[in-house]
């Protein structure tokens, strides 16, 4: 029988299968310690806004501190057997191409989560708020609603393309930045992942203070503009959308060439 | 099926390992990869297994390049290292989750060499002891029927029953068409075993002999102190002297241990 050495679709469906008889019990402790910790979190939350105050704003910021905390943190911890040579070793030797395991890496560490955890967050906030507001009337507020509150944050209902963009690019590099890290370092990824990052825009702000400075670039800023090199906001705008998707798919060969490079 | 030339190796900021090293082997044998610690065993056969990759000169494993890892040499090799990780798993459950990516797993043989082991589908992976988990992997490598076989020190951790169990459970196990490649450096465990020696020191092959090659060319005898004159190397054994003698017209067993050390003190065999 011929065996499909590029990628197999089959496999890739072993992999998810492999991995959930292996985490079968830790999956479901993990899903009610979130929820649990999430529901503290609102119910903490409420009780310092002193319930009456509590909106929909509220239940929008803690979602995005949730999903950007949750989300480095759980990219962060990517090709979990690269953190032993044991398991690297079990790992690298598993019959799947380096194509399957990098694609199952990023549906079970990226794209699950982008997908499960706003609608674990709408299920629980309005759960939670449904019950307390039975309890505590005073909670006025208590339904959460995702447009709602991008409506409010897109405050005449418009957004720009390349903002658009930018906001998604801005939202992937949350998760794929930690998720090569997580390839590149064997041991304390995410800490190594945000050291070099904290280095890298340290320098890079370093050196445009000096470069500004030297250059004494504050002389040449045409009156009445913020920017030097752009006629105007959506020019910036669109070279950030550009640049930022250049940094992940960068972020992404790393992560790649650390797996297919991979020695144990 | 293994073919090596002019091979050379070295970890990063480190002297190298290998330096030229070139070997071949065929199916159907079980090849006894021997050197002293540091000799590059563990090294030689991760970098047949693509875990590890050659600086310079050619290594192919099944007409393959292992660093490539493609998954059609993948499900062909399986290696047993030396040590090992299992997830919190059951036996049953770890079979249901890494069977499937073996196309030629062979569930009845696994059931037998399980019994054989006396170990149960129940049985927790973690809560098994180091010699019981490496009698699993034992059993679940040659369950692959993958044509090669690695394995790093596999006597190591199982207890004098076991020792003998291997022996008989890889020997009855295999295929013609399976090389089997054993690291040890404790030989007498694989006495009787393997058909094929390769001795690994200083960075390169210095010995690669069947032992039926080996037991035409030299014998293997017990003497004194007078008789030890016309041996080719003697060690001081209990009540006389260990010899390795030329052969005359009858073979005797191959004592890999008096071998291995004769080979390593610059002794020519044949």
């Amino acid at each position: 029988m011929q065996t499909n050495n590029s990628f197999s679709f089959h496999r890739l469906m072993l992999l998810f299968r492999q991995k959930l008889i292996i985490n079968k019990r830790r999956y479901p402790l993990a899903l009610a310690a979130f929820s649990g910790s999430l529901i503290i979190s609102f119910v903490f939350a409420q009780t310092i806004n002193n319930f009456g105050d509590w909106s929909n704003m509220h239940f929008v910021t803690t979602f995005i501190s949730v999903f950007v905390i949750g989300g480095i943190a759980y990219a962060g911890f990517s090709f979990p057997p690269f953190r032993s040579k044991e398991k690297s070793m079990v790992y690298l030797m598993l019959p799947a191409t380096n194509g399957e395991k990098f694609v199952f890496e990023i549906l079970s560490r990226i794209v699950v989560f982008i997908i499960l955890m706003p609608l674990l967050y709408w299920i629980l906030a309005n759960l939670e708020g449904a019950v307390f507001h039975y309890y505590f009337p005073e909670l006025v507020n208590y339904k959460f609603s995702f447009r709602d509150g991008f409506l409010t944050i897109v405050k005449d209902g418009k957004f720009e393309f390349w903002a658009l963009i930018l906001t998604l690019q801005g939202i992937l590099f949350i998760f794929i930045a930690p998720f090569a890290g997580a390839g590149y370092f064997s041991k304390s990824p995410l800490v190594k992942t945000l050291l070099t990052f904290s280095i890298v825009v340290i320098g890079y702000f370093l050196f445009a203070y000096i470069v500004d400075k030297s250059l004494n670039l504050d002389g040449l800023r045409p009156v009445g503009k913020d920017q030097i090199f752009f006629r105007d906001g959506q020019s910036v705008i669109r070279l950030l959308s550009i640049s930022m998707f250049i940094i992940n798919m960068t972020f992404l060969a790393i992560a790649w060439f650390s797996l297919k490079e991979k020695e144990a | 099926m293994i073919q090596i030339q002019d091979l050379h190796f070295a970890y990063p900021r480190q002297r190298p390992l290998f330096k030229s090293l070139s070997a071949e082997l065929k199916p159907g044998s079980i090849t006894g990869l021997l050197g002293k610690n540091g000799a590059g065993k563990t090294s030689l056969i991760k970098l047949m297994a693509g875990l590890l990759y050659p600086v310079s000169g050619k290594l192919s494993v099944l007409g393959y390049i292992p660093g490539k890892r493609e998954v059609s040499m993948l499900t062909d090799i399986f290696l047993v290292p030396e040590e090992f990780y299992f997830p919190a798993i059951n036996i049953s459950a770890y079979l249901k989750a890494q069977a499937p990516f073996y196309p030629r797993f062979d569930k009845e043989l696994m059931t037998t060499i399980l019994t054989e082991f006396e170990l149960h589908p129940d049985h927790h992976l973690q809560r098994l002891s180091h010699g019981q988990k490496k009698k699993f992997l034992i059993a679940f490598a040659l369950s692959t029927k993958s044509r090669l076989l690695l394995l790093d020190e596999p006597t190591n951790g199982l207890d004098i029953p076991s020792k003998a169990l291997f022996r008989k459970i890889l020997a009855g196990s295999l295929d013609e068409d399976q090389l089997v490649i054993i690291s040890t450096h404790q030989v007498k465990d694989v006495e009787n075993l393997i058909d094929n020696i390769i001795v690994l020191d200083n960075g390169a092959v210095i010995f690669q002999q069947t032992i039926q090659e080996i037991a035409q060319k030299v014998c293997f005898v017990s003497g004194s102190s007078e008789e030890r004159k016309e041996a080719i190397y003697s060690e001081a054994v209990p009540g006389g002297y260990r010899m390795m003698i030329p052969c005359g017209q009858e073979e005797t067993e191959v004592d890999i241990e008096l071998l291995f050390n004769a080979v390593t003190n610059g002794h020519k065999i044949g």
